[in-house]
């Protein structure tokens, strides 16, 4: 699937350290192209096909120009797939230490410490991005993908963090 | 959750064929640009490449209110319709756009309508007491779209091949499904739905550079929109698109109209009163945008010299005012944009004259507004160099790359909601998740299609329920069925369900729930037809008129200034004329001629009286042309013939130039 692939669509080479401007480039040129605006009038099989291909653009874009989701892509071109509960194919489980460290970290928040518990997890998701690239870059994904595991849970829990502070300003 | 209807999507497992119209031949130039507005719409167009300019009536006004009467035997739009709402307060129906695409159940503001359909379609009673009329919010904006699509068609002199109606930004998957049907119901083609604020950037964006980053904050009658947006190279790209499809200048005159009710000592107002308040409110705002006090006078309620100061009404506006801020802030941050970076912000929305409104917008973004655009007209400008663009005008485009405002998603075990395309995505866009079975006993799914940003079901707008049926009996987590969502441009959306061990289909065009069904559509439509029909002969009827009348005139005319002279006119020439000329003016007469008889009549008379016109002509040119060449004879008479044609029929179609094109 190498053309099919996002980073074919949008003429990139397939890693996680992309040119950003060769991307957003990329995609206005292609995207004047296949724009479904560009293809009223015609009859619907061309128009389907110009919609299809601008959807396809679109996601491959929407995922390669987020640090995040082009390294959850990388993973799933490697074969796992973190939106997956397959066992063989999906996402990793996270270890019991972890799991026990999130509650821990969960019972702090509860006692009150926001802004101290929020730099903490904000810091751990910005490290376990690291490590995700670093591993795909030396082309082992089950790392990759056990860091970006982490990373979701550590995401999760900020969204939370704000969900709160939302309602207790 | 509002209340909803389990929607039969007929044959099960069918497989989704593209439908939509085969190749249809465009027409370059005849596409128009409709913002249909909350308080008021407009019609505008910019043919193969001219500037975009809105059409205006004979009294020079391009803002049709958005205003439909049911009083009478005919329905009226407009100012004439706006004349009867006070004695009619129930049967008059303004600001519509607030209903579209919602249920009963989601009317939270107060209005003088008697709504029906619970649960179901929601229609606005407009009938008399002893005869109900119900109509939907989509037939009243088609009622409007029709009297535009007719300004259009007697400025194009011919038909109105597809129209760019314009929404907010913020509008969902439901009231955007019913702008479209009421435009085809006007029997427009709609080439696309196009976000109010993208149209304003469009109109903005397109003689100032190539590139630049735009905030565009929309404050209209009813709605509320705030995009920023990215030009580049020939795209248009929005960013992040935020608002509030229930907020705006209506608002702020009902809090004025509850403080004038409060002067007023009126704790308990009847609808009239309440109207009437509403009507002085508004004139009262626009008044207090100029002056910094105002006195009000309001028999209806008894009120003599009230003073109103702008700060009072900035008082009771703040909280509305701080909402749309916050809209900005959130939209600057999903476009990962400071203030600061930004080359433009763009006021549009006649709400945006409100100085208060002014003053928050210039502090959010830290500098002062563009309006060189006429913030009532720039949406209609943008829209109509979109469809100009669309109808296949040789004109240097941009591509609009817009994005869906809210997410769509499926309910799933406990009434959560798992997002499948997330807000702000830019359309079209497609996108899939797998589902699973939860037990072997399992053969159907219902899919409960959702769109908004809160964690659960209830919380969203329901927009459509269907069940899968016919997934085999496998063990649990075997039966995977694969669901995707595909948004189109206009981000209308179609979801299909695939079983991926049998690889059976089932596609849904999502209906909303509480929208009309595609076979009143359709019948609405026919309807339009037969009324189109029934318009074009009424307009071939005036047209004929207009030209009997003209060679009427011109006759007598003829008449009185040479038909005295023998050599010009022989006495059997002259009783033919008299003849031709008292038929013309029996069937002028009958108001019920067709256009046939007045074509007839007028037939007649040219062939009576050309020999009489031939002979002027010789004498024109054998005393006033002496010693002119031919070219010179031959030129002036061409001019002349060609303007008494055109002093017949067109001169009152075209309508006066815009004072604010470029």
């Amino acid at each position: 699937m190498t053309d099919a692939d996002y980073f074919g669509l949008l003429g990139q080479d397939r890693r996680w350290d992309i040119d950003r401007a060769a991307l957003e480039r990329s995609y206005l040129e292609r995207s004047q192209a296949t724009h479904p605006d560009g293809f009223v009038g015609q009859d619907s099989a061309t128009q389907r096909a110009a919609m299809e291909r601008s959807s396809a653009l679109n996601s491959a874009y929407r995922t390669l120009r987020d640090p995040v989701l082009r390294a959850e892509y990388l993973v799933k071109l490697g074969g796992v797939d973190l939106d997956s509960s397959d066992p063989r194919t999906g996402a990793p489980k996270p270890g019991q230490e972890f799991l026990l460290e999130m509650i821990d970290l969960r019972e702090r928040l509860a006692d009150g410490d926001v802004p101290a518990v929020r730099g903490e997890i904000e810091a751990r998701a910005d490290r376990a991005l690291d490590a995700a690239i670093a591993a795909l870059g030396r082309g082992e994904v089950a790392d990759a993908a056990r860091e970006l595991v982490a990373r979701r849970y550590f995401q999760r829990f900020l969204d939370e963090v704000d969900a709160i502070e939302e309602r207790h300003p | 959750m509002s209340s909803s209807t389990i929607k039969d999507t007929g044959a099960l497992f069918q497989i989704a064929e593209p439908t939509g119209p085969q190749a249809a031949p465009r027409a370059p130039g005849r596409g128009v640009g409709i913002d249909l507005g909350t308080t008021n719409s407009l019609v505008a167009i910019a043919p193969q490449g001219a500037a975009p300019r809105v059409l205006r009536d004979e009294r020079g006004w391009g803002l049709v209110p958005s205003v439909v009467s049911y009083v009478g035997d005919r329905v009226v739009v407009g100012a004439d319709a706006l004349a009867q709402q006070g004695a009619h307060p129930d049967r008059v129906v303004s600001s519509v756009k607030r209903f579209m695409g919602r249920g009963v159940g989601d009317i939270d503001f107060t209005h003088p309508y008697r709504l029906q359909g619970e649960g179901g379609v929601l229609r606005l009673d407009v009938g008399a007491e002893d005869r109900p009329r119900p109509v939907s919010p989509v037939e009243v904006s088609a009622e409007v779209l029709r009297v535009l699509r007719a300004r259009a068609e007697a400025e194009l002199g011919g038909p109105v091949d597809g129209a760019v109606i314009t929404v907010p930004a913020y509008f969902d998957d439901a009231q955007r499904q019913a702008t479209r049907d009421a435009g085809r119901i006007a029997g427009l083609k709609v080439y696309r739905l196009l976000a109010e604020p993208t149209a304003a950037a469009l109109a903005y964006g397109l003689d100032r550079g190539e590139h630049g980053l735009f905030a565009v904050y929309d404050l209209g009658g009813g709605t509320f929109d705030v995009s920023v947006l990215r030009l580049h190279d020939g795209v248009f790209q929005v960013l992040a698109t935020g608002g509030d499809s229930a907020l705006g200048g209506d608002d702020f005159d009902r809090a004025l109209a509850r403080h004038l009710l409060g002067l007023a000592g009126k704790a308990e107002a009847s609808a009239r009163e309440v109207d009437a308040a509403r009507v002085a409110a508004r004139a009262l705002k626009e008044r207090l945008s100029v002056v910094d006090a105002a006195g009000i006078t309001v028999d209806a309620l008894g009120l003599r010299d009230a003073q109103v100061t702008r700060a009072e009404l900035e008082a009771l506006i703040e909280p509305l005012a701080q909402r749309t801020i916050r809209a900005c802030r959130a939209a600057l941050k999903d476009a990962g944009v400071r203030a600061t970076e930004l080359d433009g912000v763009v006021l549009v929305g006649g709400s945006t004259r409100v100085p208060r409104i002014r003053q928050l917008v210039e502090q959010t973004f830290g500098r002062p507004p563009l309006t060189d655009i006429d913030p009532d007209e720039v949406v209609a400008h943008g829209a109509a160099i979109q469809a100009d663009i669309l109808s296949g005008s040789e004109r240097p485009g941009v591509t609009l790359l817009d994005v869906v405002p809210l997410s769509l998603g499926l309910e799933t075990m406990g009434g959560i909601v798992e997002k499948i395309i997330p807000r702000n995505a830019t359309i079209p866009i497609s996108a899939r998740q797998v589902f699973t079975n939860y037990s072997e006993q399992q053969t159907g799914m219902v899919m409960h299609v959702l769109q908004g940003e809160r964690e659960l079901a209830r919380d969203n707008r329901s927009l459509a329920r269907f069940e899968l049926k016919g997934i085999p009996r496998l063990p649990p987590s075997m039966a995977r069925v694969e669901v995707t969502f595909q948004l189109d441009a206009d981000a209308l959306l179609t979801v299909t369900a695939r079983e991926l061990m049998t690889g059976v289909k089932q596609s849904v065009e999502v209906k909303p729930t509480h929208g009309l069904s595609a076979e009143e559509v359709d019948r609405l439509v026919i309807e339009s037809l037969d009324h189109a029909a029934a318009d074009y002969d009424a307009r071939g009827v005036a047209e004929a008129r207009v030209e009997l009348g003209r060679v009427v005139l011109a006759i007598r005319q003829a008449l009185a200034e040479v038909g005295h002279i023998e050599s010009l006119l022989n006495r059997g020439d002259r009783m033919g004329i008299d003849s031709g000329l008292s038929e013309a003016d029996a069937v002028m007469a009958d108001p019920n001629a067709d256009a046939a008889a007045l074509s007839r009549a007028r037939e007649r008379l040219e062939r009576i009286s050309e020999p009489f016109a031939a002979r002027r002509m010789q004498r024109a040119l054998s005393a006033g042309m002496t010693g002119k060449s031919l070219e010179e004879i031959e030129a002036a008479l061409a001019a002349e013939g060609l303007d008494a044609r055109r002093g017949g029929h067109t001169a009152e179609l075209i309508a006066p130039e815009d004072e604010h094109g470029e």
